[in-house]
């Protein structure tokens, strides 16, 4: 029973908040963009999270099937907001449209701002668990000193 | 491994590792959808981990879901994981005299 696979698993976790708050950041930097390569305005981004079996090396691989399998993240898929932009009428805009309206990101910064933290205290949380274990894999090895 | 109790000791830290990496992936999975935490009764399983080594891992109860069907909480979790981390330590000393002891028999007494 290692407790390495419990560093994978976080690890796992920080790599899936971190693509998370890029995401979210990219929403905010993008909240005014009326043109995108896949043409109109950007749209939002959010990450999807799927638990996994924990990938690491082969032995705590090897040992998750023989007992408590402990479970990773990862990021499954990246939805984009579906809904239609915001119309907003600026007659004088480039990329206004024959009646004057420019279409916008459907970009609440507000949500996005309270996404953003509660990624990066998962985050943290998951730093918290690092920390934790590693102290707890070298206290058994002080057990021989 | 040496007497009852630091085979005792060693069951008891197995426990707790295996609680530890069940906090851990709880701790990762506190965005997935759907997911629900997962622990171990820990006294239950301490009192039969005398013949099964494999701790029964259940689903928590009690514990309130949010809409996307995750159940997580973050701060019980947090709690459990400094609680392991403790009671680790606990255990590591206890077994670190045990030692102790035995290496001073075998010095016959001298340090």
């Amino acid at each position: 029973m290692s407790l390495f696979s419990a560093l994978s698993v976080s690890a796992s976790g920080m790599a899936a908040q971190r693509t998370r708050a890029e995401l979210l950041t990219e929403n905010l930097a993008n909240a005014e963009t009326t043109r995108t390569p896949e043409g109109g305005p950007y749209r939002r981004k959010d990450a999807v999270f799927v638990t996994t079996p924990s990938q690491s090396e082969f032995r705590s691989i090897f040992a998750s099937h023989l007992d408590t399998k402990p479970q990773g993240v990862a990021v499954s898929e990246v939805v984009v907001d579906p809904r239609d932009p915001v119309m907003r009428y600026l007659p004088g805009h480039p990329d206004a449209n024959p009646d004057g309206y420019v279409g916008f990101p459907r970009i609440n910064p507000a949500e996005d701002m309270v996404d953003l933290m509660s990624t990066s205290r998962n985050y943290q949380a998951n730093v918290s668990a690092i920390s934790a274990v590693k102290d707890m894999i070298q206290k058994s090895l002080d057990i021989l000193r | 491994m040496l007497d009852p109790l630091s085979s005792n000791l060693e069951r008891y830290m197995d426990l707790l590792s295996a609680r530890q990496k069940l906090v851990a992936s709880n701790i990762a999975n506190a965005d997935t959808p759907g997911y629900k935490t997962r622990d171990i009764d820990f006294q239950a399983e301490f009192r039969n981990a005398m013949d099964a080594r494999q701790p029964h891992i259940a689903q928590v109860s009690g514990l309130k879901t949010k809409n996307d069907g995750n159940n997580v909480n973050i701060d019980r979790e947090s709690r459990l994981l400094a609680e392991n981390d403790i009671r680790f330590s606990i255990a590591t000393s206890l077994l670190r005299s045990r030692l102790k002891t035995l290496r001073s028999a075998i010095q016959e007494g001298r340090t």
